[in-house]
């Protein structure tokens, strides 16, 4: 995806800068993120990223920035205005989100039916064709949220997630609760999806084996702000000691 | 403007039209383009046919799968479909073909049968009436433990589930309260009127209030805000695994959750209906003064010749049971939940129907017991 056309922003933060009460989460964040990037967004626990994630996708309001997605200033955009946009978006979130009324190949063929004429047989289909993409044997489409394990739901949330094959995905954590045989899975599919359908992909992580095998570029927030941004190796090699001792440090204690 | 928007906007509906000795598709084939796509893809029912995918604007899983599910088709009739696009398009198709479920594994369980329907839900009544019995036994034997260890009551959590579910319901109550009194003492007024036994309309609200329908009134508006908030209350904590989390740091969850709960309404209830007693007479006093002129000091008078006080006892003697019953049900609900939003909505309901049936059965049988013993 490093083809010669000039690299298109699909989220653009600027000076993002979000309170809650008076504890000031982020203060003044500036990042863009272009098309077909798989970009990591990592820092401590706590330093904000999950929020920023939040903001980017129009799930919250920060207290002062702005936030451009596909281009479109999304602090403009009224409830209805934003759906299209929102549709474009496919998001994973940290413990799944799927919805308990329903069995799994209903969770992922959900967002088909609201949106598309397509038949119920071949939705059914489809939605069995994104569980096997996610790494996930079909026959669990029968079952309901609360009878999968941690990781399976994980899967399950993924298999949703990517049901439109929306341009921009993003990942709260993909890696967690997951062993290492399906976490590299896993980001094997999120490198497939991205050269295949052309996908962005953000994720949040804390797993930096993750970040070191598929991120093209990566963000570090710390204290508010933005600390490094680039390719890990970078990162990695940053002056800043808080990035690079996060970097350096985390594979022995995975070990542990 | 960008391409995204471009390419967001342009969405044509997915077609495929002949071009020279074959086909060609044009159009978006996405989820959202392909709506009135046939699964034949218009091909006809021939034995060879060629489509080429280099026109259309986009491909994604849902198209590429359209395409490989009709190449099935044709196979499966020993026939042929050739597609041909760019590198990018066949990755797909094969990553598609790949992932494909087979029929059996899409299909949804089994739908039992009538008279298995019938058996399975016949055991879950009876189950359900047995895990009841047993959680208040459960809680009994709680409650007994407890009673010994006065260092583990849990005065806080008491006093304020009695500002919850007494003090914070006072205002409605005692509204609701008046105008019962009001209606009755205005429909029994019209018709004592028509035989000059005015007065004795103190003895209809007095009685009608004190004896029967504060309690139960009461009890029923307690059930569907207070008992209702018990049981999302737990089942939320159950859904979420905080209950589990108190079992795992030593804390028992009927001790820390439930007792509490029961005793706060096994106070708060008494005293909202001796509270509903007295708005309810006021009530009733008002209407009668200015419907039948008579005044407040006989009116009160007439009041403490006519209701004795077993009949206020016999009320107020009805609250703790029926708070009891409330507060079981409510808490059992609760803990009843096992997983997800919809479990908690579901208990919800079925504790407020169950409480009120409940306390509805229960005061009749009281009713009818009393009339018996004759007080």
């Amino acid at each position: 995806m490093t083809g010669a056309a000039p690299p298109e922003p699909v989220i653009e933060l600027t000076d993002i800068v979000t309170r809650f009460g008076s504890k000031t989460v982020h203060d003044g964040i500036s990042l863009s993120i272009y098309r077909g990037e798989i970009f990591a967004v990592v820092g401590g626990s706590g330093s904000g990223k999950s929020t920023l994630m939040r903001e980017a996708v129009m799930l919250h309001q920060p207290t002062a920035g702005s936030v451009r997605l596909f281009g479109e200033e999304v602090a403009r955009l009224g409830e209805i205005a934003s759906l299209p946009l929102r549709r474009r978006v496919g998001v994973m979130f940290q413990y799944g989100a799927l919805f308990s009324d329903m069995t799994v190949l209903e969770n992922v063929g959900m967002p088909l039916r609201e949106h598309t004429t397509l038949d119920r047989g071949l939705i059914s289909e489809i939605a069995g064709i994104k569980l096997s993409l996610a790494g996930l044997d079909p026959s669990v489409g029968s079952l309901y949220p609360s009878e999968l394990s941690g990781g399976m739901r994980k899967r399950a949330a993924m298999a949703r997630a990517i049901a439109l094959d929306p341009e921009l995905l993003v990942l709260d954590e993909p890696g967690s609760g997951l062993d290492p045989v399906s976490a590299a899975a896993l980001d094997e599919l999120i490198v497939n999806l991205r050269d295949l359908l052309g996908l962005t992909i953000v994720m949040i992580t804390h797993d930096m084996a993750s970040v070191r095998r598929i991120s093209d570029r990566a963000a570090f927030l710390g204290n508010g702000k933005l600390l490094a941004l680039g390719h890990w190796a970078e990162l990695a090699a940053s002056g800043d000691s808080r990035v690079r001792d996060f970097f350096q440090e985390r594979p022995e204690h995975q070990d542990a | 403007m960008t391409r995204s928007k471009t390419r967001a906007q342009t969405c044509t509906p997915a077609s495929v039209e002949p071009l020279g000795d074959g086909h060609r598709a044009l159009g978006t084939w996405t989820a959202f383009g392909l709506g009135n796509m046939a699964t034949d893809l218009g091909l006809g029912d021939v034995q060879r046919a060629t489509l080429s995918l280099h026109d259309i604007d986009r491909l994604d899983t849902t198209g590429a799968w359209l395409v490989r599910r009709a190449q099935q088709t044709f196979a499966e009739r020993g026939g042929e479909l050739t597609v041909n696009g760019t590198q990018d398009q066949q990755t797909l198709l094969a990553m598609v073909g790949e992932h494909q479920a087979s029929p059996e594994a899409l299909e949804p369980p089994p739908d039992p049968g009538f008279v298995e329907e019938i058996g399975r839900d016949t055991f879950a009544i009876i189950n359900k009436y047995l895990t009841f019995l047993a959680f208040i036994g459960r809680l009994t034997f709680t409650a007994v433990r407890v009673a010994f260890m006065p260092r583990n009551w849990r005065w806080r959590t008491v006093i304020r589930g009695i500002e919850e579910a007494g003090f914070d319901a006072l205002p409605t109550g005692g509204v609701r309260s008046f105008l019962l009194g009001l209606v009755i003492s205005y429909q029994g007024g019209v018709l004592m009127r028509q035989y000059g036994a005015g007065i004795f309309i103190a003895d209809l609200v007095g009685l009608a209030m004190l004896r029967e329908l504060s309690p139960l009134i009461t009890a029923i508006i307690v059930a569907g805000r207070t008992g209702s908030a018990y049981t999302a209350e737990i089942a939320t904590m159950k859904v979420t695994e905080e209950v589990d989390a108190l079992r795992t740091l030593g804390v028992a969850p009927l001790e820390a959750l439930a007792l509490p709960k029961f005793f706060a309404l096994l106070v708060a209830l008494p005293l909202l209906t001796v509270f509903a007693d007295f708005m309810g007479v006021l009530g009733g006093m008002f209407m009668a003064n200015s419907l039948l002129d008579i005044s407040f000091a006989s009116f009160v008078q007439r009041l403490s010749e006519s209701v004795s006080l077993s009949s206020f006892l016999i009320g107020i003697g009805k609250a703790p049971v029926f708070a009891i019953m409330i507060a079981a049900v409510g808490c059992y609900q609760g803990f009843e939940a096992s997983s997800g939003a919809e479990q908690v909505g579901r208990h919800t309901t079925m504790s407020v129907v169950h409480s009120i049936f409940l306390v509805i059965v229960v005061d009749a049988i009281f009713s009818i017991a009393f009339s018996k013993v004759g007080i």
